[in-house]
């Protein structure tokens, strides 16, 4: 065999042996990969509500178990009325936006979450915004994947720029919709005391990051608009197809 | 007996003597990034470690019938293939350091001291020796790593392996733990005092 067919046979060969390797490996590995990625989901929602501590260590079956005790999964189309998808038919439906709440007991809903998706300066920013039932009030943030610069726009998965978030509103004083955006360094240096709960600190050093998570959260809270107006009024419309008793109107 | 020395020699060099990152001055860069904290630096090390000593027995096994024309990309696709085994491996069953460790586990590729030791130890010694080998440069780069993460979780965050070790009564007295720690620049002067002091230990003897 001339020297030049043995290079290509040994290249072919190891080809085969690693790939085989790898297919089996990844084959094998992924349902855990898949269910460690929706438990880290899960556990983002639930501390975006801040009902896990970001300091301890939870179980995996602890953080389902907490999840499904409080979080339900509903859909909302855009006149902001509460949808259950349990008909297939309605999967297919585009316009419907998912949305979490979490319910005390009593069945009543305390807080509703909306899904993150955002531009960031490398990549997609995914995370959580949690809102209370006032339609105001945010309760907390949470990102759980993004691809921003370790250290610098990276620190938006870290707690203290998520702590920024407790409090802030997304209405301005007369209680219209006012997005919230992350400011250009210390929120109290830049804008004056009847704009700041609309503002939370940025991070320096990552001014972009901040500018495009500002315009992500602005589109994404005005598509969730028509639902916090509902939240906002008290005249919460539900649409179940399986009867709960949190479904009754307020009004 | 002749055989046991050289192994144990070929274990203890790159401990000390020839530290991957202290002497040869390689991997610096993973250095900086995962030794924030004890347990992604621990991780790190073991994943090294794994990668260096395997593929080091593999290259070595086959080193007589890999073509030279191709020998790097032979080499660079074993090493790739058992960081990707470790990577796939830690996603499944330490997701949280996983995520912490991000694209550092991935870049094991790229590490100089990987490619060093496959070129300049495996393709001639036997297989044997090449593992040996891998696990001494795994533990000298984890040894340096465990050194920088203690000294800049103890300072940075008060913290041992995520305990808290330094008494709350110092805080309350005023003390304060050293943010610039937690930043790389304080990673890249430690690892420069570490330097020094082996300089110094060794009396700068090679």
């Amino acid at each position: 065999m001339s020297d030049q067919m043995k290079t290509i046979v040994f290249a072919f060969v190891l080809c085969l042996v690693c790939s085989t390797l790898l297919t089996a490996a990844s084959t094998r590995l992924q349902p855990l990969q898949a269910k460690n990625i929706q438990t880290d989901r899960k556990k983002n929602i639930l501390m975006a509500i801040s009902l896990i501590d970001s300091n301890r260590k939870y179980k995996n079956n602890e953080i389902d178990r907490l999840y499904n005790e409080n979080i339900y999964k509903y859909f909302i189309d855009q006149t902001g009325t509460i949808i259950d998808l349990t008909t297939p038919s309605d999967t297919t439906r585009e316009d419907l936006l998912p949305v979490y709440l979490a319910m005390d007991n009593t069945k009543k809903i305390r807080s509703y979450i909306i899904p993150v998706e955002s531009r960031g300066l490398w990549g997609k920013i995914y995370g959580y915004l949690a809102l209370k039932d006032d339609g105001a009030t945010i309760i907390g943030f949470a990102v759980y994947k993004h691809s921003e610069t370790p250290g610098l726009g990276g620190e938006i998965e870290n707690r203290w720029f998520q702590k920024n978030f407790v409090g802030k509103k997304i209405v301005d004083q007369n209680n219209d919709f006012m997005s919230i955006s992350i400011a250009k360094g210390r929120a109290a240096d830049q804008v004056s005391g009847e704009k700041l709960p609309n503002y939370v600190d940025g991070i320096s050093g990552a001014t972009l990051t901040g500018q495009y998570l500002t315009r992500g959260l602005s589109e994404i809270l005005s598509e969730y608009e028509p639902a916090s107006i509902r939240f906002r009024q008290n005249i919460l419309q539900c649409r179940m197809q399986s009867e709960v008793p949190w479904c009754e109107n307020e009004n | 007996m002749k055989i046991k020395n050289n192994a144990l020699n070929v274990l203890f060099r790159p401990i000390w003597r020839d530290n991957p990152i202290n002497i040869q001055m390689l991997g610096i860069c993973s250095a900086l990034a995962v030794t924030v904290q004890l347990k992604t630096a621990l991780v790190m090390a073991l994943s090294m470690t794994f990668v260096i000593s395997c593929s080091g027995f593999m290259i070595s096994l086959i080193r007589k019938q890999i073509p030279k024309n191709i020998r790097i990309i032979v080499e660079l696709s074993i090493i790739s293939t058992f960081v990707i085994l470790t990577d796939e491996f830690l996603r499944a069953y330490f997701y949280d350091i996983s995520k912490q460790l991000s694209v550092f586990v991935g870049l094991i590729i790229t590490n100089c001291i990987v490619m060093g030791r496959a070129e300049s130890f495996a393709l001639s010694n036997p297989p044997h020796l090449a593992f040996i080998d891998g696990v001494g440069n795994g533990i000298g780069y984890g040894s340096v790593l465990l050194s920088v993460a203690f000294i800049r979780e103890l300072l940075g965050a008060g913290k041992c392996f995520g305990m808290q070790v330094v008494p709350d009564y110092l805080y309350s007295m005023g003390y304060e733990d050293a943010g610039f720690m937690l930043l790389a620049p304080a990673a890249f002067i430690i690892i420069g005092l570490l330097v020094w002091l082996q300089k110094v230990l060794t009396k700068g003897s090679p």
